[in-house]
């Protein structure tokens, strides 16, 4: 800790304070009543970018003066633009284009899950963020019908009355992974990897490891806390099917998501799973969100998403295999465009959670894992610092990820009525309707 | 009894011969003598704070007058309600010092951004332009903080938040490295109870092993040495190589069980001479490879010459010779006859930009020459390593994907050390380094031993993701690389405009 204060749980009026000088900053910055801080951003994620996700949260529209559709990363969706229909073709906007996909697949008894549009939350922990997020994306989720995944650090217990909408995940240190939680879920994901951290397991700092993290993760308090990798009952896809026959014993109606990351072998990987028993595979690519990383794991391990899609979208048609699984991307998806241009890569639909954050004021500052203060982040979002943590007022978290979500289906609507599309579903793999723009020659 | 005093005297090891004649208490106590006597090879890190800091990471401007109006404003409205009005937007202690606000530390900023978002109208949160100029279009400021911050605490650094840079290349960025979904040594076991190795062997192999009618072998042995890690202390330019600096190289190289290469006139008339040591001498002074004993196992031409070489080998049967080869038109000959010579150890150099051979950067190059040697049926005649462009953790690992067995550090060295660079930092000669007023050569060494640290962890993470246990494993495992431009070319060749991938 910089200071020997401890942090203690703020009083009604400093939330206040603090919260309202937040959220009213935010605004100034977004509506150009003040200049762009010259501090914010990167390649990946713009300064625009941030903004015009600040402005989306704010408003539920998109912005008309901000770049909210490209980062400057000088490659993959950052190069890829649509061959829009001219604009007499255009379909009329309406709530008539679909954006709802089906989960399951494989034709079995289990659930029917179709989420209301392609995307869903993606696994941040308990520990890696604090209830109130987790809470916020749960109840947004239920606003939405789609779902949110728990992340590796069990399943607290406010989540419950969101069950329905909330996915348990199970990963390597089965962190908090219970028969009740399990039960109650609609989706039980298998993290095998993370594409910010491929092949190196989760990470929780032991700043961030509190009691109450601690208590729920079954550990000792303010000691770091590394996930093993791999699973370490889990050597071959025989395995893998094991644990999914393992889960149905306990929950017989749960889809069963896998998540890996993207290595040479994805498209294997995918099929392994595909026929282990997976209804969804989850392909996490390496320039995705985490908590706390090695740095050289960031974009050095595995492949990019948008390189990665393609290659198992095809291998799967090959195998014959495609129409029965459900494709899900994520790992550097940060825009509507994005999500579109996933899906026209191959994915059915896409999983969010940097995205969410930046929604609720993140502004990428990286000290995520503690940084100098070893109290987490300073906006409240990924940290269980107690004052710190109320930062993020439940009710206008969800009410920021609600409107942010009516953006980007605005926006997702307009690409596909501008490609003359009326269903996302018909957009899967349509690679015709891409562009690939090189602005640096032009 | 006679055994049971040998344990608990000099606690040497019982013959194989004798220990079933050990009772069951006696067996038990060798046992644990025996396990407590291995040592894994380890770095030992120490954080070492900073002589010569880098500028801060951002400038922190507040308007005072705004900052005093927001005050007053503040006490009338939470009048009593003194940790709401004091209540400061930044947890890192920027706005802590005595008069809060009113003189920002901005050497604690983190770019949170959240006092700037909160108070548009008088904090402004700038990247310090001093700080972005340092390093120079390869080695850049990122990169600089990233080593200054490894030879400060010897650990991997660790982050929230994705990667923030660009998509693909150039250089190593371009090369994407593999990971295995379940196959590996598990990741709680790389920093902790699984061994992954990453010795190094330099000089040669024997390709067979050839034996006498009466079975006895009449071939050379290999002769070689290894070295705990996969890479070496390379001399920086002649004008930056002080007797000081060349002590802490040696220092360090022996700490760590790498070599230190020195020019051999430093070490000659600085007594340098170490078996962690290899003098690099030149051609006209080729005669004095003898010279330098003390344990001294290796020496270094500093360019080819073949009567040189021939003779050096002859009159020194027992020193390993390697030479230094840069890569200009007509390498690949050059290679060739250095291989047809039997030198066992080559030394490529290229500029600080990893350029050479008219252009091309040394990935490229690296490859063809490992590729040629494999070809020719001799790669595990002679060791690789390469000098020039490998500043960052993550090039090494892909320097030895592509063919290298062991890497030479120089510049990130400098760096550690808190040096700054001037001049022509891309050239390896016409460069000037500013080392820091004061330091000790026990700090410096410290430094170092930190980075070397850093790294090696670093790179048992890329090696535990990719399930391979020792790093001589790593050479030339093209296998287990992706590149960019490739994996482009597969995914978008479909789509119109697409050019070619990388480019």
């Amino acid at each position: 800790m910089a200071k020997n204060k401890l942090p203690v749980f703020p009083s009604e009026t400093l939330i206040h304070k603090i919260t309202h000088l937040m959220h009213d900053g935010m605004e100034a910055r977004t509506s150009g009543e003040f200049e762009i801080p010259p501090a914010l951003g990167d390649a990946r994620w713009t300064d625009e970018l941030i903004l015009s996700t600040w402005h989306m949260a704010a408003t539920g529209t998109l912005p008309e003066k901000l770049n909210y559709k490209t980062g400057d990363s000088n490659g993959g969706f950052d190069r890829l633009d649509f061959k829009m229909l001219e604009e007499e073709q255009w379909l009329k906007h309406s709530e008539d284009i679909k954006t709802s996909i089906p989960l399951n697949r494989r034709g079995d008894h289990r659930k029917k899950l179709s989420p209301a549009i392609p995307i869903y939350g993606g696994g941040m922990s308990y520990g890696s963020v604090s209830v109130n997020v987790m809470m916020s994306r749960a109840i947004h989720a239920k606003n939405w019908n789609t779902y949110m995944s728990t992340g590796e650090g069990g399943y607290p217990e406010e989540l419950y009355e969101c069950r329905d909408h909330v996915i348990t995940q199970v990963a390597t240190g089965l962190f908090g992974v219970e028969e009740k939680s399990i039960q109650a879920a609609p989706i039980v994901e298998f993290k095998y990897a993370q594409g910010a951290k491929p092949g190196l397991g989760g990470h929780l700092l032991a700043s961030k490891a509190g009691e109450e993290v601690a208590k729920m993760r079954g550990s000792v308090p303010f000691v770091s806390l590394f996930s093993p990798f791999p699973f370490h009952s889990t050597y071959s896809v025989e395995d893998h099917s094991k644990h999914i026959d393992w889960v149905q014993t306990i929950n017989p109606d749960a889809l069963i998501s896998v998540k890996v990351s993207t290595p040479h072998d994805v498209d294997m990987v995918a099929v392994g799973s595909y026929y282990a028993g997976a209804h969804i595979i989850h392909l996490d690519g390496g320039f995705g969100g985490t908590g706390a990383a090695p740095e050289i794991a960031k974009k050095n391990i595995a492949m990019p998403i948008e390189l990665a899609v393609p290659k198992v979208h095809k291998f799967l048609i090959k195998e014959g295999i495609r129409e029965n699984v459900t494709l899900i991307a994520s790992g550097g998806i940060r825009t509507a465009d994005d999500i579109a241009k996933a899906i026209a890569l191959g994915a059915d639909g896409v999983v969010l959670g940097t995205s969410d954050l930046v929604a609720m004021g993140c502004t990428r500052c990286s000290n995520c894992e503690g940084g100098p203060s070893g109290r987490g982040c300073p906006w409240g979002l990924t940290t269980t610092d107690i004052e710190l943590q109320e930062w993020v007022q439940q009710e206008w978290a969800v009410k920021r990820l609600d409107n942010y979500y009516t953006a980007l289906q605005w926006r997702l609507r307009d690409i596909l009525r501008k490609l003359g599309l009326s269903d996302v579903k018909e957009l899967v793999g349509r690679t015709d309707l891409l562009v690939y723009t090189r602005s640096d020659l032009e | 009894m006679q055994l049971l005093n040998k344990l608990e005297g000099d606690q040497t090891m019982i013959e194989a011969s004798d220990r079933s004649r050990l009772t069951m208490a006696e067996f038990a106590k060798e046992s644990r003598i025996r396990a407590d006597s291995y040592h894994r090879y380890h770095i030992d890190t120490i954080e070492t704070p900073d002589r010569q800091s880098l500028p801060n990471r951002f400038l922190v401007s507040v308007g005072k007058f705004g900052l005093a109006k927001l005050l007053i404003s503040e006490v009338f409205e939470y009048w009593g309600k003194w940790d709401v009005v004091f209540a400061r937007p930044c947890t890192y202690g920027v706005f802590s010092g005595p008069v809060g606000g009113f003189s920002p530390r901005p050497e604690k900023c983190v770019g949170c951004l959240r006092c700037t978002i909160e108070h548009p109208g008088f904090v402004t949160i700038t990247p310090n332009p001093a700080l972005e100029s340092l390093g120079d279009s390869y080695m850049n400021s990122k990169i600089i903080s990233t080593i200054d911050e490894e030879a400060r605490k010897g650990t991997v650094p660790v982050r929230g938040q994705g990667y923030r840079g660009r998509f693909g290349g150039p250089g190593w960025d371009e090369m994407f490295t593999d990971m295995s979904e379940i196959v590996r040594p598990s990741r709680d076991g790389i920093h902790g109870r699984e061994l992954i190795s990453t010795i190094v062997d330099i000089g040669s192999k024997p390709m067979r092993l050839q034996f006498d009618s009466e079975g006895g072998l009449v071939s050379a042995g290999p002769k070689m040495m290894s070295i705990q890690v996969p890479f070496v202390f390379d001399s920086p330019a002649g004008s930056v190589m002080t007797p000081r600096l060349a002590k802490i190289w040696k220092m360090a190289a022996e700490q760590v069980d790498t070599l230190a290469l020195i020019s051999g006139d430093m070490v000659a008339s600085n007594n340098l001479a170490s078996p962690s040591v290899v003098p690099i001498i030149s051609l006209d002074s080729y005669e004095t490879a003898n010279s330098f004993k003390n344990g001294t196992r290796m020496v270094q031409l500093d360019e080819w010459g073949a009567s040189e070489y021939a003779s050096m080998v002859s009159s020194n049967p027992d020193l390993m010779i390697s030479v230094r080869m840069t890569f200009e038109e007509g390498w690949q000959d050059q290679l060739s006859e250095m291989i047809d010579a039997g030198v066992s150890v080559i030394h490529f150099v290229a500029n600080n930009h990893g350029v050479a051979d008219g252009g091309r950067f040394i990935m490229d190059i690296i490859i063809e020459a490992h590729e040629m040697l494999i070809k020719s049926g001799v790669r595990d005649k002679v060791t690789l390593l390469h000098s020039g462009g490998v500043v960052a953790a993550d090039h090494l690992p892909k320097a030895i994907i592509c063919g290298l067995d062991a890497v030479g550090l120089d510049l990130p060295l400098l760096v550690a050390i808190q040096a700054r660079l001037s001049g022509d930092t891309s050239s390896r000669e016409d460069y000037k380094a500013k080392l820091p007023r004061r330091f000790n050569d026990k700090w410096a060494c410290q430094r170092i031993v930190n980075l070397t640290g850093s790294w090696r962890d670093q790179m048992l993470e890329i090696l535990g993701a990719m399930g391979i246990r020792e790093v001589r494993r790593l050479r030339g495992e093209m296998g287990r690389a992706m590149w960019c431009s490739h994996l482009e070319e597969e995914a978008f060749s479909e789509i119109e405009g697409f050019i070619g991938g990388g480019i």
